[in-house]
């Protein structure tokens, strides 16, 4: 409700100036492409369309099948959704996303945003669910309509390798600075556990943060760490100690996608995902991308 | 009948009256100078005249058309009075000349934009633009400035930059032709091309309304003088007989403050 | 040879794409800002007390708040409150982020423009008017050009402060050149962990704040024959 009344605060102060600078300036008109009204199956729509609310829609997957496109926001996370040589988009996630897509008839398109802002993006019908690796916390759970677990993750602690000595056995981090990705589930972890967080846009930055000696640590997804630090990258000088949610005494955290609250697409997405964990092609992969340890096979 | 009318001309700004039943008649071919000290009003009534400012009462008539009156605001709108302007040519005490023209430019540019509202201007344009260009070479060269046409504002002095702000407002052939202190902006020693000028002008019978600070000048060349104090014209005559022998007490204070300086 | 590697030219591709659309976004923010920031000074320059008092409040909230800020409400608020769409993907961010820049940009424009028509000796319009000259004359003919004279130094100063504020975009993952710069840091391409591309944006900048700043100097001097 929170997010509601601040939503409502923007759209008070921006509602005014553009109201104040429509004269000077034409309002785009609805993307043809992409118009956010209801599908003729739904039946639902309203004469005006301001006053249905984003799950006032009766069907989203009807919403999605007859636009014909499943857009799927994502950040540019190796190994879950990352672009190859020619800027396509792979990845466990991705590959995921396009045969979810290919089970509705639909065509996939990933839009890449600001993952601050994921929960706007969805209302705002920018994309269609969130599929990027996302931790199924609190905040998410209460905010979007999320599918059953898919894969299991943790969060590490980065450090320099020179000094992991200093790290190992570690119960609490008081009186460090850590970098964190503003918003994540590794800032909750680090804050959790007493340090001092230096959030920063993206988890890619506050590895930035440790290398250039600005931060003492960071705090990541397991998954990320294992793909960007040690040999063969920028980051040969960084390492990974701690697992945050042993330390907690915490399980481990799950990835779900999310999608608009009361989606119907939840349930598609877990039909797709049990079908493809009983045929074999979600283990097949996740081994291509070497996740087949975390992603959820059972 | 007198070429110019002006009938109990009042203005107010805000409380203050700048100008109290102001009446007076021009003729044909003569010079009015009027005269007074600083806040007068006789700037004020010049502006008047070229409809830069409203007057509240009275009505002006050219040539027997009245060009304005006070009880008919509808014809106060800004198109009917841009052509009536154009039976007055005002020359500022500042020049005003446009810096980024040239001299010749400056001269031409209004009767080149007035020419686009003739009816012949598509069929006779080149014909009609070389005549409006040969018209300000002309004037330039009866100003003496036959060699400074290619000249912008900024390279020439300011007795210069006066002579080619007269040969601007000569260019559109007023009926009229006002000057706002001419040479109070210049250096003593400028004055006197530009009053030269002024005075050829007159001896040619233009008829022009001179507001100035030069009594010698106006006892010279003008043929009538007003004298102002206050928003009233207090005094109004022959030149001569009013800067000479002043029937006013205010007119002689005026004027022997002026013999002392 | 660095420059030739394959890391170089993958990363130069990716980076140049992010620039092609910085600078169509400094193009566009131009093309719309400019006139539009005229139309706007006109409006807090009305002789229409009401129009003024709209025009000024409405500056006053473009100029008070944050860019980033325009730039996430006229993003997210329209398709929120169901008022309309920007269209999903690259085009609706980029359409959205183009209005925020050309309003934003044509209120702090028309401000400039105001001081420098107003800078514009009263004379001039006086000169013009005694010459039977029209309003609209009298602007294009006459003031226009004096105006443009008074406003290059401090629209030079907003240009080149434009050529910057578009890195703001990436805001609503618009993918501009820092986008990309970054976008080799998390892995892009099969290149991960990339610091350089990041701080080799700034080349670009640079050249092009450069080149901005060499073309506005050449307007400015051309001004020079008038005074």
């Amino acid at each position: 409700m929170k997010k509601r009344l601040l939503v409502m605060l923007l759209a008070l102060a921006m509602g005014l100036t553009l109201a104040a600078c429509s004269g000077g300036e034409d309002k785009k008109p609805d993307s043809s492409s992409s118009a956010p009204t209801a599908s003729p199956s739904a039946g639902g729509e309203s004469a005006a369309p301001a006053e249905s609310a984003p799950a006032g829609d009766e069907s989203d997957l009807a919403y999605v099948k007859d636009k014909g496109t499943l857009v799927v926001g994502i950040t540019n996370f190796e190994p879950m959704d990352y672009q190859d040589a020619n800027g396509q988009w792979i990845g466990f996630d991705a590959d995921m996303a396009k045969a979810f897509a290919a089970s509705l008839g639909v065509e996939v398109e990933f839009s890449e945003i600001t993952w601050d802002y994921k929960v706007f993006e969805l209302e705002a019908k920018n994309i269609d669910c969130v599929w990027n690796g996302m931790t199924l916390n609190d905040e998410v759970m209460a905010a979007m309509g999320t599918s059953v677990p898919y894969c299991q993750n943790a969060q590490v602690l980065v450090v320099p390798a020179d000094k992991a000595g200093d790290f190992e056995n570690l119960t609490s981090l008081e009186g460090l600075n850590v970098a964190v990705e503003s918003g994540s589930a590794g800032e909750d972890a680090a804050e959790a556990l007493g340090a001092a967080t230096i959030p920063v846009q993206k988890q890619a930055d506050t590895l930035l943060e440790v290398s250039a000696g600005t931060s003492d640590a960071a705090v990541i997804d397991l998954l990320m760490a294992g793909a960007m630090i040690g040999e063969g990258t920028s980051y040969d000088n960084l390492t990974y100690v701690l697992n945050l949610n042993t330390v907690q005494g915490l399980e481990s955290e799950n990835y779900g996608v999310g999608f608009r609250p009361g989606s119907d697409l939840v349930e598609a997405f877990n039909d797709f995902w049990a079908a493809s964990v009983a045929d074999g092609t979600a283990k097949t992969t996740a081994e291509t991308y070497g996740v087949q340890e975390s992603v959820i096979l059972d | 009948m007198a070429l110019l009318e002006v009938h109990q001309i009042e203005k107010h700004f805000g409380a203050t009256q700048v100008l109290k039943d102001v009446s007076f008649e021009l003729e044909q071919g003569q010079a009015l100078a009027i005269i007074g000290s600083s806040g007068s009003g006789k700037t004020t009534l010049l502006r008047c005249l070229n409809f830069l400012e409203t007057p509240d009462q009275g009505t002006i008539k050219v040539a027997g058309e009245t060009l304005f009156d006070a009880e008919i605001p509808a014809a106060r709108s800004e198109a009917a009075i841009r052509k009536k302007r154009l039976h007055f040519g005002l020359v500022f005490q500042s020049f005003n000349l446009f810096p980024q023209y040239t001299a010749l430019e400056n001269v031409t540019l209004a009767g080149k934009l007035l020419a686009k509202e003739r009816a012949d201007y598509k069929a006779g344009k080149k014909q009609i633009l070389a005549e409006i260009e040969a018209q300000g070479r002309e004037l330039l060269a009866q100003m003496g400035l036959s060699d400074r046409e290619k000249h912008y504002p900024h390279q020439l002095s300011g007795g210069q930059q006066q002579r080619v702000a007269i040969a601007r407002a000569l260019a559109l052939r007023p009926d009229i032709l006002c000057f706002d202190e001419p040479t109070s902006a210049l250096d003593p020693e400028l004055t006197g091309e530009v009053l030269r000028v002024i005075r050829a002008l007159a001896d040619q019978r233009t008829t022009m309304v001179i507001v100035t600070h030069e009594m010698a000048f106006a006892r010279d060349v003008a043929d009538q003088v007003i004298f102002m104090d206050g928003g009233l014209i207090v005094e109004q005559g022959p030149a001569r007989a009013v800067i000479e022998h002043p029937r006013e007490d205010r007119t002689r204070q005026f004027l022997s403050r002026y013999a002392k300086n | 040879m660095f420059f030739a590697s394959a890391e170089f030219q993958t990363v130069f591709a990716a980076l140049n794409t992010g620039f092609v659309r910085t600078l169509k976004l400094f193009f566009i923010t131009l093309a719309g800002a400019i006139p539009l920031g005229l139309v706007i000074s006109f409006g807090s320059m009305s002789r229409f007390p009401p129009l003024r008092w709209l025009t000024r409040l409405v500056i006053w909230a473009v100029r008070g708040t944050p860019l980033v800020l325009q730039i996430i409400a006229l993003y997210y608020v329209p398709p929120l409150m169901k008022l309309f769409s920007w269209g999903s993907g690259e085009s609706g961010r980029f359409t959205a982020v183009a209005v925020a820049f050309v309003l934003n940009y044509a209120c702090y424009f028309s401000e400039i423009y105001r001081g420098g028509i107003q800078g514009v000796p009263a004379g001039q319009q006086e000169a013009g008017l005694v010459l039977g000259m029209t309003r609209r004359q009298i602007f294009f003919q006459v003031t226009l050009l004096q105006m443009i004279k008074r406003i290059v130094p401090p629209m030079s100063n907003e240009i080149i402060t434009l050529v910057k504020d578009t890195s703001l975009a990436r805001v609503i993952a618009l993918q501009e050149i820092i986008w990309m710069g970054e976008s080799f840091l998390k892995g892009n391409q099969g290149y991960a962990g990339l610091v350089w591309p990041l701080f080799f944006t700034a080349v670009y900048y640079l050249a092009f704040s450069g080149l901005t700043t060499i073309l506005l100097n050449r307007l400015e001097k051309k001004l020079e024959f008038f005074r």
